[in-house]
């Protein structure tokens, strides 16, 4: 999940801290130590994260693209200006246009704002901006909430009291909720200094940049891993079942047996390197294998395990996160009933490795892969009745297809009422008959005005004849001997 | 998303009274004559559907994307309406299907035109559909059963889509009172009932139908709330095209679905086969495959039309060629099931395996942003990622930990995999103990990992192909006789390897020189190989054998050897005594036919394998261990047996005897039931327990 540090450069964030006998501090510093903080954690521990710095005042900059380099991170940060007025609108626009052009619109992103909560007077300030918020055309919609999913995290270089002296603090948790409302509000308890600036951002630290630790279990084989990004929660259905499901810190590989993806971890130090990991033998084999491992998030949730390389030599294990459920992949069937070959009568995969269970055929076959009749538009009931007739013209070799067509054309008929059809295609057989050349073999004729009368018969809803499941069955003649008829000459 | 939407249960109320069978003024030639066969032909008059063919094939329509896109969960309940109501399916599952809703709806056949019409009216079919509202399925049966005390978040909501013919606008409006009425009444029935559940919230779709030509007596109105349960929304549609397109487009609001149009498919068929002509299928899918176009308001861009009414939009995306068939995974973030808008039209290159589909672009880059992949016959549009990937430049594994490890099992584990792979099992096949087929699964993963080492200089008896066998065995859950039987016979295998003095696979990483001598080799391979059947002893009697066999059958552990080496002297003696009592005993099982009978096929297969241990030009330094000790027991034995005056022939019975002697003891264990004893003699013979047995053959 990409991070956005928006960072407040307005004038006002250069106020003095008053601070009794120390070093005097502006806010900007107190933000801009916060945030060193931050950026080292994440060198240390979440150093596969994307980080862009954006300042803001009336108008605003992308300091740093996105980036895994803290260092040019740090570097903007402590060669920041001062700028004038705050205006918010445009930095969250700013925001919203950056991450869409790096990451598209489904990626979901971290926003850190970074402000001393004077958002602004006038034209351009939050206050007007929420303030406006109906009266806006299409093209002039709030920024928030973004495409993209997104976590807000508002770090006030303020305390509580002082932001709610003013009507910042209303501000900003509407701000928050506007946004989606996952997220929060920061802000410093007790006085301002860089000791309450650093429990502030620890605070964040906690809440959004820990990383996610877990153990890879296949068997007795473990392995401590770290995933990145983090999996989040999910909410499958907030009716039913309204707990957000976690993902268990103790993964179970399930068995070697296509989504949202996961990064095992490597930053550990070069000593650990030396000592044998099952990570590695796992993902050497799934690599040398061409293999896939289910791997078991919690009850009910799985995901896979793979060698993922990049276009370099590069290759590490992946692990993409199926959506939660029993049934997450239609094709393998529910994940509870996958079970090891040697209980199988014999083995699925075959000796050679030739065949496969998967993918596990669907219990009924869906429209497109059925002969299915759609009268819908004219010419899918024309197209039947010319296929019939074409077929009735090469009586008798074409004695079998020409009843399958009647019988598939009948049945529909009959399903949708449509007994007028019947009447019609009865007619048009007789007038085929009677058209038929002198050449003609003598059990066209016959065969012609047989299925003319059963759909006759059918159209007048006659229970005996008009079954759904009766078939009209070629007409047995001393010519057709057997009513097979498409051996003959 | 909530599992128990109003999407969960459809009603279809279809009119099936007599002024159903009007004409829909809609006509269809059927019979397009040829202009070879025109002439003196009269043309059959044109057909035209009935506004009941009308409503019923739309509504089939309707049914079908339904059960294409979603096959299970989300179910219709479908009833006609004349003098009385009939219900042609339930809300089961097995009931959901067109097919099964074409054959009842044959079974009731077009209206009666002859009813009495002031009889017959669509509010049965409205009563009998809140009625069915009520009425639980099966999903919701489960969750509430799952969920206990909680069952009452198991909602249920539904919506009733009426096809009819109504007079005016008061008849609507008394037709949503009736609904009302009845949900009320229903309710308070359904508070008292456990197969009943209240309806929380209803959707009425009244569907007026008219013939073409015909001016309309109803008038639409959007979506209303009627009640806090009750919404009502009135379409007014033409019969025949239009009812057809309103069908397509409520059923793309009430199940969110979105329409993606492949264009630039390549012909299959014959008559185009060497021409370049193409052409495009519409397809209906869930919205959020539409996701990234969605979000971004990028609809437009990804080449959005508006078509037919104006109310559908598709996107267009473009069919890639060549087709790929590899197995590469995509970078894919989601899987949805389609259905075509015409089924009639090919659908044969589409179940192809794999299609990427590319955005129409007027310039740049080509940009994938989905795939059409079929899986078991069914077709899923793949949402693929088309931006940046925050996954991008990942870290080598090698630079984490282990990743400096050069030697892991790589091939061992690829064949461990393949072992453990999964298969599906039949709804509810659960084994003795009552697991599902995945505990078993991971029951046999904890089995076969009891003992694994990772690298390849961990381990001496993962490097042997001598071990596999019993490698192989060990780890099952239940062993045959025969497992056992192949176990001994490896182990048997490896004592043949130690007396022949063969070199192990022992790893010399971190020790100096040429690593451990053999003995030490031989030492280590068999400590491992008790580690590894130790850990499955637990699981059976026969796993127990397997150990006992091991340990009565391998060299002295290092703490015996010490004692025998100070003890060397003693232990010659002792061994005469101890000779003497092995003698018996093998004179004793000899006695037993069927033991005999192993024995002597035994002893053949071993005959050999003696000679080429005699003939065996192998260093005799290292034979200090087993070996020596064979020789060690011929010596007492000539003297204890042999009477000096047969001598000269005795001398040679005697050491044929003795070679044979020594080949079928292993052989004789392997056939008999009662091998037990006989090791623990073997054991003796190299140990402990010396004394007594010497006292018992004195």
């Amino acid at each position: 999940m990409p991070t956005v540090v928006l960072m407040d450069a307005s004038l006002s964030m250069t106020r003095p801290v008053s601070l009794e006998g120390s070093e005097e501090f502006q806010r900007k510093n107190l933000a801009v130590h916060g945030l060193t903080m931050l950026f080292e954690h994440m060198a240390m521990n979440y150093r596969l994260e994307f980080t862009a710095l954006v300042a803001f005042s009336s108008l605003w900059e992308l300091m740093v693209p996105f980036t895994r380099d803290y260092n040019a991170l740090q570097e903007a940060l402590s060669n920041l200006e001062d700028f004038d007025k705050t205006c918010l609108e445009l930095a969250l626009q700013g925001v919203s246009t950056i991450m869409q052009q790096e990451w598209g619109s489904a990626c979901p992103c971290q926003l850190v704002l970074v402000t001393d909560g004077a958002l602004g007077i006038g034209r351009g300030s939050l206050r007007h901006s929420l303030a406006t918020l109906k009266q806006r055309g299409e093209d002039k919609k709030f920024p928030l909430p973004f495409p993209f999913p997104c976590k807000l995290y508002i770090m006030c270089i303020s305390n509580a009291e002082e932001l709610q002296t003013t009507d910042a603090m209303d501000n900003l948790e509407q701000l928050l909720i506007l946004s989606g409302g996952e997220g929060q509000i920061f802000t410093m308890e007790g006085p301002l200094c860089l000791k309450s600036v650093q429990a502030m951002f620890g605070k964040l630290i906690e809440q959004a940049y820990m990383p996610f630790h877990a153990v890879l279990r296949c068997g007795h084989l473990t392995s401590d891993v770290q995933v990145f990004p983090r999996p989040e929660p999910v909410m499958i259905d907030e009716e039913v079942d309204p707990v957000p499901k976690h993902v268990l810190t103790e993964a179970d590989e399930v068995g070697a047996g296509t989504t949202d993806e996961m990064e095992e971890d490597t930053s550990t130090n070069q000593m650990a390197g030396k000592s044998p990991n099952f990570c590695v033998l796992l993902h050497g084999s799934l690599k040398v294998e061409g293999m896939v491992a289910l791997v078991q998030l919690g009850p009910d949730w799985y995901g896979m395990l793979y060698s993922q390389a990049d276009s370099k030599k590069k290759s590490n294990l992946m692990m993409s996160l199926f959506e939660p459920g029993p049934e997450p992949l239609p094709w393998l069937g529910k994940v509870s009933q996958l079970g090891p070959i040697s209980d199988a009568p014999e083995n699925p995969y075959g000796e050679d490795d030739s065949k496969s269970p998967f993918p596990v055929q669907p219990k009924s076959k869906r429209s497109y892969a059925q002969n299915v009749t759609v009268w819908i538009k004219a010419s899918g009931l024309q197209t039947d009745v010319q296929k019939i007739l074409r077929n009735a013209r090469k009586l008798p070799e074409k004695t079998q297809t020409f009843y399958k067509e009647l019988n598939r054309l009948r049945k529909a008929a009959l399903a949708f009422g449509f007994w007028e059809l019947l009447k019609g295609v009865a007619e048009l057989l007789e007038r085929e008959c009677t058209l038929l050349p002198d050449s003609a073999h003598p059990d066209a004729a016959f065969q012609l005005s047989h299925a003319a009368q059963q759909l006759k018969l059918a159209s007048t809803g006659d229970s005996q004849y008009a079954a759904f499941e009766h078939n009209i069955t070629p007409m047995l003649t001393d010519f057709s001997g057997g009513g097979g008829g498409s051996d003959r000459l | 998303m909530r599992m128990f939407s109003v999407s969960h249960k459809t009603v279809f109320v279809v009119d099936h009274c007599p002024y159903m069978t009007e004409s829909s003024r809609q006509q269809i030639e059927c019979d397009m004559l040829t202009k070879s066969r025109a002439q003196g032909v009269i043309p059959l008059a044109p057909v035209s559907k009935s506004l009941w063919t009308c409503a019923v094939e739309c509504s089939m329509e309707y049914c079908r994307i339904l059960y294409d896109i979603y096959p299970t969960r989300k179910l219709v309940n479908y009833i006609v309406s004349d003098s009385e109501f009939h219900i042609l399916n339930s809300w089961r599952q097995e009931d959901q299907s067109v097919q099964e809703l074409m054959t009842a709806l044959a079974a009731v056949g077009p209206p009666n035109p002859r009813e009495d019409p002031e009889c017959c009216s669509i509010l049965h079919g409205l009563v009998a559909a809140v009625e069915s509202l009520c009425k639980i399925t099966e999903y919701q049966h489960e969750a509430r059963t799952a969920l206990v005390d909680l069952a009452d978040r198991v909602a249920n909501r539904g919506r009733i889509i009426c096809l009819t013919n109504a007079k005016s606008d008061t008849h609507v409006r008394m037709l949503e009172d009736c609904v009302l009425e009845t949900i009320q009444e229903q309710n308070k029935l359904a508070a008292g009932s456990d197969r009943l559940m209240p309806i929380q919230q209803c959707e009425l779709v009244l569907v007026h139908i008219y013939p073409q030509g015909d001016d309309t007596l109803v008038s639409d109105r959007p979506k209303k709330e009627i009640s806090s349960v009750l919404s009502s929304e009135v379409h007014s549609v033409r019969a025949g095209r239009h009812l057809a397109s309103k069908l397509n487009v409520l059923v793309q609001q009430h199940f969110d679905l979105a329409s993606t149009t492949i264009t630039n498919i390549p012909m299959k068929e014959e008559q185009h086969a060497n021409t370049s002509a193409n052409y495009d299928v519409e397809l209906l899918h869930h919205r959020d495959a539409h996701m990234e176009f969605i979000k971004s308001g990028d609809l437009h861009m990804a080449g959005s039309t508006s078509r037919d009414s104006g109310l559908k939009e598709t996107v267009t995306l473009k069919w890639c060629t060549p087709r790929t068939n590899s197995v590469e995974l995509h970078y894919c973030t989601g899987a949805y099931r389609i259905s075509p808008v015409e089924v009639n039209i090919r659908g044969r290159s589409m179940r192809s395996r794999s299609v990427l589909l590319e955005q129409p672009r007027k310039s740049g880059s080509k940009v994938i942003s989905h795939m059409l992949s079929c899986h078991g016959g069914e077709i899923f549009l793949h949402m693929l990622n088309s931006t940046r990937s925050t996954l991008e430049d990942p870290p080598s594994i090698s630079e984490g930990c282990g990743g400096r490890v050069t030697d892991y099992r790589i091939t061992d584990f690829g064949e461990f995999m393949r072992e453990n792979r999964l298969t599906p099992f039949a709804d509810m096949s659960l084994d003795a103990a009552g697991r599902p087929p995945i505990e078993r699964a991971k029951a046999q993963l904890e089995r076969h990992t009891r003992y694994w080492p990772m690298i390849i200089s961990q381990t001496t008896i993962f490097n042997m192909q001598a071990v596999v066998p019993l490698a192989n065995l060990i780890v099952k859950d239940t062993m045959t006789e025969d497992d056992v039987l192949t176990c001994q016979k490896t182990v048997y295998n490896l004592v043949d390897m130690e007396r022949k003095n063969d070199p192990l696979p022992i790893s010399t990483v971190g020790s100096r020189g040429k690593g451990p001598k053999r003995d030490e080799q031989y030492r280590i391979m068999w400590n491992e190989l008790e580690t590894l059947v130790k850990t499955h002893v637990g699981t059976s009697e026969r796993h127990q054998q397997v150990l006992e066999c091991i340990i009565a059958c391998r060299s002295k552990p290092p703490e015996e050897e010490e004692r025998k080496k100070r003890g060397r002297k003693r232990e010659d003696k002792e061994d005469k005594t101890e000779k003497n009592g092995k003698e018996l005993e093998e004179k004793m099982w000899t006695q037993d036919s069927d033991r005999l009978k192993g024995a002597m096929e035994r002893e053949k297969e071993d005959q050999s394998e003696s000679e080429v241990i005699k003939d065996s030009p192998d260093s005799p330094e290292p034979f200090n261990k087993k070996p020596r000790l064979a020789t060690e027991e011929i010596q007492p034995l000539e003297k204890s047996k042999g009477p000096v005056s047969l001598f000269s022939l005795w001398t040679n019975r005697i050491t044929q005897a003795n070679s044979r002697k020594h080949q079928e003891f292993a052989g004789r264990i392997n056939s008999v039931n009662n091998k037990a004893e006989l090791y623990q003699h073997l054991k003796d013979e190299n140990g402990l327990d010396v004394h007594e047995n010497g006292k018992a053959t004195r």
